[in-house]
This record gives C-alpha cells, structure tokens and sequence, in this order.
C-alpha cells in the first residue's frame, strides 16, 4: 500500500469522479442500444484477470472441494455455479484492492478478532501469499501440487489450514499471513460468490438461490403477506432481470 | 433596535418605495413575467443550456427545422427595436417587424386572444424584465416552398381566426378565464387538439368537437383534454377539478404522474401559475363534454371487473404468462397488481390514457428510459421511474408492454419487438438507469500500489 493513504484515496476519488461524468455521457450511447443479459462465461473458456494460471488451477481444485459439484452433493457446486469467477472478478473490483479500507498501522495481529482485519494485505495479497504458501506446503509434503492430490488429501490440507495447524511462518518467515485467516477469506468469498447475483460472476443461472428457494431481486412481496401456508411458485430474478 | 423603533423605519421604507409610478411599473412587468409563464414562452425560446429568451432551439417540423428567435430586448439580435404594435403583431398576427410572416410554429394563432392589456404587461416584460443578449440564433432555412413565408398569408386567411378575447357573458367567470389562457396563452390546443392537412389545429376554440381532444405527438398521444361527461369515463374524464390542478401544478395527481412534453410544460410553466388561474383552467376544461366514447369500449363495471381477474392472477402467481411474469419481476413493485401504482407517488396503469394509445411509442419509451416528473415549486423532489433499456430485451419490453396494454381492462394493440427496437434506436438522452456497476469506480492503478 502507499505511504500517504489520505492523498491516495483521495486522488482515486477525484479520478473517479472525472471519469464518471463521460462515462454518463457514454453511458448514453451504449447501454440503450445494447440488449440486456449477457450470457454467463463457460468456466473452462474464462480468462481469469487477477490470478495467474497455478493460482486458478488451485482456486478451482479447492472450490470444488468448499462446495462439491451435482455429483458428489445434493446441489450445484462451486464449479457449476461460476464461483472462480465472482472470486477473480471480487479481487479485481475494490474489495480486492481495499480501496476502501483503513490500511495503516498498527496492525494487532494477536487481539480480539473484534479488532477486525489486522494484516497489511489486500485480500489480493492474501490470495497471493495464501495460495503459494498451501502450495509450498502440499510440495513439501506430498510432493505434488494441491490441484494434483486427491480429494480426501486435499480436504485435509483444508482441514489443516482451516485449524492453522499449517504453519506459514514456518514456511515463509517473511510475512505473518495465519493458514486459518487465508482460509477463512478463502471460504467466505467462495459463499458469497455461490449465493450473490449472477451480475457479479458466480451463482450462474441463479442455481444456487433456486436450490434454497431464494426469489431473488424481486423485492415485490406485498402480496404475499396475507397469503398463509401458500407455496411461494415464483422462481428467481436476478439483478439483469434474468427469471429462472 | 427594538421593534419599536424598527416598525416605524420599516414603514418609512414601505412608503418611499411604494410610490405609485415604481409599483404600477414593477407590478406591470410581474405581471409580464407571469403572462410569459403562462405562455411558456421560453420553452421555444431558450435553447438547452442557453440564455433565457436567447432563442436558437430546433423545433423538428414536417417542413424542416424551425430555429426559435432571440426575444430578448437586444436591439440588433433580438425584438429591443419592437414597438409596442409590432409586438402586438408578432404575437396576435403573427408578422415580423419588416411585414413578414412567422412560421406558425410560433403559435399567434392561439395568441391572437390575448388582451390589450396582456399585450401591455408582456411588452412592459420582454424590455424591461429581460435581461438583453447580443447573439444571432440559427437561421431557419426551410426548403422550396415553405421558405415562401407570403405563402402563410393564405394559411393565415384560411386558419388563424381567432379573435382578442371577450368572457362570454353566460358564462361563469372562474371558467371564462380558464377559457382564456387555455386558448391563448396554454395554446394547450398545439399539442392536444389533431391537425388537419395543412398542419393546422382543427379548431382553436370550443366550438368545434375536435378542440382539444387528443392527437398524436411524435408518436406520443397527447390525450383529450375535454374533461367534462360523456365519454368512455377514462383518463381526464375521470379526474376531478382538484386532480386536474395537482396535475398542472406538481406533475402527479392520484391517477397519473406526467411524462414526455408535457413535463416540461409543468416545469416552467403551469407549476408557477396562481391556484385560482390552474382552477379556472380545470373547471373550464371539466366544462368540455368529452370525447363520445368507442362503442366497442368496456364499461365502468367490465374493467373493475377485468382488473380483479388481472389483479387475482398475479397475486396467485401460477401459470404466469410471460408478460405476467416480466410485470411481476419489473413493475408490480411500485404499480401493484392492481395497477394501481399509489396516489401523487406511482401513476395508475389501468385505463392510463399514454398505455392505452393507439401508438405504443410512449409507452415504450417510458419503460425503455424511465421517467422523471419535474421538481416543481410545491413538490420539489423528483421521484424517477428507472428506465429498463439494460435489463430488458426488445421481445420483453414487447412482451411486457402487451401485457399492460390488455391487463385491467386496458384495451389496446400488441407490441412487436420491431417496434420496440426503433423507440430504442430513436432514444437519444442519457438514461436514468443503467445495468449496475459491479466494479465500482475501481481505479486499477491505485489499487496496484
């Protein structure tokens, strides 16, 4: 991060207040000519933008043991749903930056978890560090690549970094990344990107809102509060206006 | 100071100004200001982001474009060298100074009403109460033969027959005067009242059936204004004299919420007119026996009727069709199953007149770039409805509008995605929606850093 946050959220402001007013006038033009809905990527086709090639080969190995596929569960998974995507796009968009977050010291990495995110990292660089140190690990211990493990061994690298029983420091003495906060951002955005609307990546199709009859951006029930022990029979709409 | 002391000097104050010559002036070019209002004569005469009265505004005519003139006292650029006679002219008759005709997209065929009086207060405005501006508007330039302005001397002749304004005296007063402005200063009949062959209205008073009672604008029907009893019972036939000030001084009333032209109307002029002046309007129009009804038309009971079944079939929602469905997802939030929408807030959309016209351009337009009723002295904030030209495909929007168009008793003609997709090509302003930005306002390289 830079040294004068102030000035550097400061001037992002204003740079994006510049480019917000042509992007109106742009606007204008483009998105009243344009047809609704773009269709969702097939993941095997997609480009990812943030991680590079071995960080998406392990972000889709570990997706799909987080939240397993059609056939291991009873639901869509990660992977049908799109999730690397949300999760490529998410570290692309601000939250991946931190771009509005207080990111100076000092950082109390041994409080209270109320104190909050505590790492001088952007969830970038958590994904980063996270990522090369299981990898590191699952080398040093398996010899193999965590992408390249079977299921049950990679659900108990899981395990062990979910229990911070893989020792990053140990591994890296560098930075003070804990296994257990790499996994639980891991984990957290892996959820939201099955259960947020399809505009942001994941939850392609709506299926996991269909799967736990979540109608979606609806926001019109009125009538439906006299309405006792009636199925709901609406299907989901997202965001984009897509029904399902 | 105490009020003791302060009540005296204020009166001192009240005395020095309140001399007779300054407050007859002063309250001639109010009154000035006020007819020009009434007028909106800056709605033609003020370009987009130009000076007040500067001119410079393409009017779209069948003819070609008709630029507006700068009516500021300017002496060289603008009417500062009219006579008082010759403004008369210009406004009444429809002549330029060097004896040329206007174009009657200036509309002196309404106009020709006004007083001497008004006249007298409009001029006192134009050169007192203006502030002069020293440019040249574009010149209208019309192609062979409508650049032979002599040739408006017989559209005249045969057209423009209105004569200066005398209340008739069988009349209720309050009515005559809403008579008056809606004749001439209004010149509601510009937009509401359908043109014959040559481009003029059908009629210019209520003396004929067709004076105000409805026509086609661009393709936005421009519904009657011919309020009183006797038609089908929809649109303004169904509002009351207040529904019908609310509407003239706010934009939104219990039934509808204003859209297309007629917001600008509201906005600079009707707004800004007196409560007695917007009631003598509503009661003179409540005075027009509305248009005879279709006999296809349903009754009162056959669309309360029909709107139940609408409204039964969305709140069950099984079954839906298609454009049940997209209403339920895109409008039922703020409009209800019921079409209904929500007094002075959300417009009705069962027997909407913009719904049910026989052009579906309106109609269109709205759900593709959504509305925003004017900010208007009383009701200042502008509640908009969202366009969905990013959300929705032209076979939705067609689907949709098809929908609303026979729902609730509505009775009108489907939409095809053919023409949906030329309103959407034709659309040329900003929307007020847009898909959202899952991004934000990410700026790539400070988050680099």
């Amino acid at each position: 991060m830079a040294s004068q946050p102030d000035n550097v959220s400061r001037r992002a402001f204003l740079r994006g207040s510049v480019t917000l007013i042509p992007a109106v006038g742009l606007a204008g033009g483009v998105s009243l000519t344009a047809q609704a809905n773009e269709p969702a990527p097939n993941l095997s086709e997609y480009q990812p933008v943030f991680f590079s090639e071995d960080e998406w080969s392990f972000l889709l190995a570990a997706c799909d043991r987080l939240i397993p596929g059609e056939s291991a569960g009873q639901g869509p998974g990660a992977l049908d749903t799109n999730v690397p995507v949300f999760l490529d796009r998410q570290m692309d968009a601000p939250y991946g930056h931190a771009d509005r977050w207080y990111m100076e010291g000092p950082f109390v990495t041994d409080g209270s978890p109320d104190l909050g995110f505590q790492y001088p990292y952007t969830p970038r660089e958590v994904y980063q560090k996270g990522i090369a140190m299981t990898q590191q690990y699952c080398k040093q211990q398996y010899g193999k690549r965590f992408e390249q493990l079977d299921g049950n061994t990679q659900d108990s690298v899981l395990q062990g970094l979910e229990a911070n029983d893989i020792d990053f420091a140990a591994l890296n003495g560098i930075h003070k990344l804990q296994a257990a906060d790499f996994f639980s951002q891991l984990l957290q955005n892996t959820k939201e990107g099955y259960l947020a609307d399809p505009i942001h990546g994941g939850n392609k199709h709506m299926a996991a809102w269909k799967m736990i009859g979540f109608p979606g951006a609806r926001a019109s029930y009125r009538d439906w509060v006299g309405q006792h022990d009636v199925e709901y029979p609406l299907g989901p709409v997202s965001l984009t206006g897509e029904r399902g | 100071m105490t009020a003791r002391y302060l009540i005296p000097l204020l009166a001192c104050c009240t005395l020095l100004t309140a001399s007779p010559v300054f407050a007859d002036a002063d309250d001639l070019v109010e009154r000035g200001a006020y007819l020009a209002r009434a007028g909106d004569c800056a709605a033609c005469h003020t370009a987009p982001e130009g000076k007040p009265f500067a001119g410079g505004l393409g009017i779209e005519s069948p003819f070609g474009t008709i630029y507006s003139t700068n009516i500021t006292p300017d002496p060289e650029h603008g009417i500062g060298h009219y006579t008082e006679e010759q403004f008369a002219a210009a406004l009444r008759d429809g002549k330029r100074t060097d004896g040329a005709n206007l174009y009657p997209a200036m509309p002196y065929p309404s106009y020709a009403n006004l007083t001497d009086e008004d006249v007298h207060a409009l001029y006192a405005y134009f050169m007192q109460g203006v502030e002069p501006v020293a440019t040249q508007p574009p010149e209208t330039s019309l192609g062979f033969p409508f650049n032979q302005r002599w040739g408006i001397t017989a559209w005249n002749w045969l057209f423009a027959d209105q004569e200066t304004f005398t209340p008739k005296a069988d009349r209720n007063a309050l009515t005559e005067r809403g008579r008056y402005l809606v004749e001439g200063l209004g010149h509601c009949g510009s937009c509401h009242t359908p043109r014959g062959i040559a481009q003029q209205e059908k009629a210019l008073d209520d003396g004929d059936d067709a004076y105000l009672a409805g026509a086609d604008l661009n393709g936005w029907w421009a519904p009657s204004l011919r309020a009183g009893k006797g038609g089908d019972g929809q649109g303004i036939e169904g509002w009351d004299t207040q529904a019908i000030v609310d509407y003239l001084k706010t934009g939104r009333n219990v039934h509808a919420t204003v859209g297309g032209e007629m917001t600008s109307v509201i906005a600079h002029s009707t707004s800004h007119l007196t409560d007695q002046d917007l009631t003598s309007i509503a009661q003179y129009l409540k005075s027009l026996p509305a248009n005879p009804a279709n006999e296809s038309v349903a009754s009162a009971d056959e669309r309360e009727q029909a709107t139940r079944e609408t409204a039964a079939r969305l709140t069950a929602a099984k079954h839906l069709s298609d454009g049940e469905r997209l209403y339920i997802d895109n409008c039922a939030a703020c409009h209800f199953n019921a079409g209904e929408g929500a007094d002075r807030v959300f417009p009705q959309l069962a027997g909407n007149s913009l719904i049910n016209a026989d052009d579906p351009t309106g109609l269109i337009h709205t759900i593709l770039a959504g509305a925003r009723p004017p900010a208007t002295p009383t009701i200042p904030a502008q509640l908009p409805m969202p366009g969905f030209s990013w959300r929705l495909s032209n076979e939705e929007v067609a689907t949709l509008a098809t929908f609303v168009r026979g729902a609730w008793g509505n009775d009108a003609e489907p939409v095809t995605a053919e023409q949906v997709a030329r309103v959407r090509a034709s659309i040329k302003q900003a929307p007020l929606s847009r898909a959202p930005d899952p991004n934000g306002s990410l700026n790539h390289e400070d988050g680099d850093q």
